[in-house]
């Protein structure tokens, strides 16, 4: 009984994204011969979505490992700092690089600039990831390190990375997903309409497929440019699902 | 000149012991887990540590090692405190060769995990002879020499154990410290360590503790009681287990002897 109204419960929550993406794959897919052409905004995401993660993952393993060492003593407080900063609108952080970045150091709307904003968003999420896998470290392997003799960097780059690289890889794997996904930060800061493909340099702005169904929706001048948009989501989507269930896959295994 | 009691009861011929804690206090959490604990361990020999569960053995380990350091009072090793050891705490766990409840092995090959504690440049090199040597000495060379570099995940609890054992001789200690190591062993597995553990006591002190009365009476030379963080008494093996001395002790015995009775 009880089975039954947990299930009858958890079936729109189950259902609604399926059903989301299935649509939005369905209709992507139907319009892609006539849609006009996206590679250049699929470059464009990717090298974003790359250059944020990789601007962002020293940062944010180093703050995991930091807190890792002194988990107990200032551990708590930070945490709730990364928490309170993984709240704040993307979009704050969206304008702040524009202020900053573009206007500010005359970078223009750029891929630094975009890259740099979406490093700083994903920051909190990907240094709780980073620490997560971190944590799942069994306690008795640092124990033991130290007991050999190890110090603390010697126990962090033989015991720590490669027994939670698969956990790494999964968190860096998630934040990607979700730099792909974010628009709010890019929408001021790195992203045109049209006209870029490969950007010439790290100053060159791009083109991207959130932004890119973001134009295309509100200007939605002909049937086309709608279509175009359904693809750019079905594509964006099938981005991420992909990253997404890699991380989830490794996460399974690196459970085990 | 004064001499305390307890320094005039030993023999005058007993060589200087080669660590001696005094004093040792130790408070987690508000509550204080050792409280004035004072013991010598001779230059060889094993020494067990015994008492109930929760009374404080394996925290005591750990403040030897300097694995928990927030400990007041006074152990030294030779001449030197542990707090002033040259090469700091690194250096003196690698001197105090700690083998844990359970083994752990890391993931990686049976070579890798005897190595693991020497550093980079040493790992390179070690020659075989060398290994060989090692894993003698805690008796496993015979069932591995084929397969020093397969898992070490794929060896059996009691080998797992004695490649622990290995890795820490691998550093040379100047002494051992064994936290009930046959706790997660069968009957057969319990012997070759003790064996082992024994055979290395010839050189080496050893302080072992341990839950097993019958066990402290089969490898101990010296016994050392502990109970609720405070040293109860501390007597060589015949004398412990034949006359012990405080009221508390004599509790211990005979409790333990009616468990493994009843
Ligand atoms: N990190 C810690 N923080 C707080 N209390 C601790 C900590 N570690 C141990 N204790 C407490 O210290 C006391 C002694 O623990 P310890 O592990 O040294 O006992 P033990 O004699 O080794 O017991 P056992 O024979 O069961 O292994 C216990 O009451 C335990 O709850
Ligand atoms: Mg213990």
């Amino acid at each position: 009984m009880l089975k039954f109204v947990v299930v009858i419960l958890a079936l729109p929550a189950v259902m609604l994204p399926v059903a989301t993406f299935g649509y939005v794959l369905v209709r992507g897919w139907a319009g892609m011969t006539e849609a006009y052409g996206l590679m250049d905004q699929v470059t464009g995401s990717l090298l974003l979505a790359g250059l944020a993660c990789a601007l962002s993952s020293p940062v944010s393993l180093g703050m995991a490992v930091w807190l890792c060492i002194h988990g107990k003593r200032a551990g708590s407080s930070w945490l709730l700092q990364l928490q309170l900063l993984h709240g704040i609108p993307p979009l704050v952080y969206g304008l702040c690089g524009m202020v900053l970045l573009v206007q500010w150091l005359h970078w223009g709307v750029s891929l630094m600039a975009g890259a740099i904003v979406l490093a700083v968003v994903v920051l909190p999420q990907m240094t709780l990831n980073y620490l997560a896998a971190l944590q799942r470290i069994p306690r008795e392997w640092t124990e033991a390190a130290r007991s050999l003799g190890l110090g603390t960097a010697q126990v962090v780059l033989r015991v720590w990375l490669p027994g939670a690289w698969r956990g790494l890889v999964t968190g860096l794997l998630l934040s990607l997903a979700r730099t792909l996904a974010e628009t709010a930060p890019i929408l001021f800061t790195a992203a045109v309409f049209s006209g870029v493909g490969w950007p010439g340099s790290l100053l060159s702005p791009v083109t991207t497929l959130q932004t890119h169904i973001f134009y295309l929706a509100q200007e939605g001048i002909d049937d086309r440019a709608i279509d175009t948009a359904w693809s750019a989501a079905s594509v964006l989507v099938l981005l991420v699902l992909g990253g997404s269930l890699i991380a989830q896959w490794l996460r399974a295994r690196s459970l085990r | 000149m004064k001499v305390s009691p307890q320094e005039s009861r030993q023999p005058v011929s007993s060589p200087a012991p080669l660590l001696k804690v005094r004093n040792l206090c130790l408070e987690l959490e508000g509550r204080s887990i050792l409280d004035q604990v004072r013991l010598d361990l001779p230059c060889r020999g094993v020494t067990a540590l015994i008492g109930p569960s929760g009374a404080g053995k394996s925290s005591l380990l750990r403040c030897l090692n300097l694995l928990c350091d927030h400990w007041q009072g006074e152990i030294v090793i030779g001449e030197r405190s542990v707090r002033k050891w040259p090469g700091g705490a690194d250096a003196l766990r690698r001197h105090l060769g700690l083998i844990g409840q359970k083994p752990v092995v890391f993931p990686g090959s049976i070579r890798r995990n005897l190595l693991f504690g020497l550093g980079r440049r040493e790992r390179k090199v070690v020659p075989l002879s060398r290994i060989e040597k090692g894993l003698s000495s805690a008796g496993l060379w015979e069932e591995v020499r084929d397969r020093l570099d397969s898992s070490a995940g794929g060896l059996s609890l009691g080998q797992q154990q004695r490649l622990c054992i290995a890795r820490a001789l691998m550093l040379q200690p100047g002494l051992l410290l064994v936290d009930e190591p046959t706790s997660s062993l069968d009957p057969q597995g319990c012997h070759i360590i003790e064996e082992t553990l024994l055979a290395l006591a010839r050189h080496l002190p050893v302080l072992w503790v341990t839950h097993d009365l019958a066990q402290a009476q089969r490898v101990a030379d010296q016994v050392i009681f502990i109970c609720q963080g405070s040293l109860v008494e501390q007597a060589p093996a015949m004398e412990f287990f034949t006359r012990p001395k405080r009221l508390e002790t004599r509790e211990f015995l005979r409790w333990n002897v009616c468990e493994c009775d009843g």
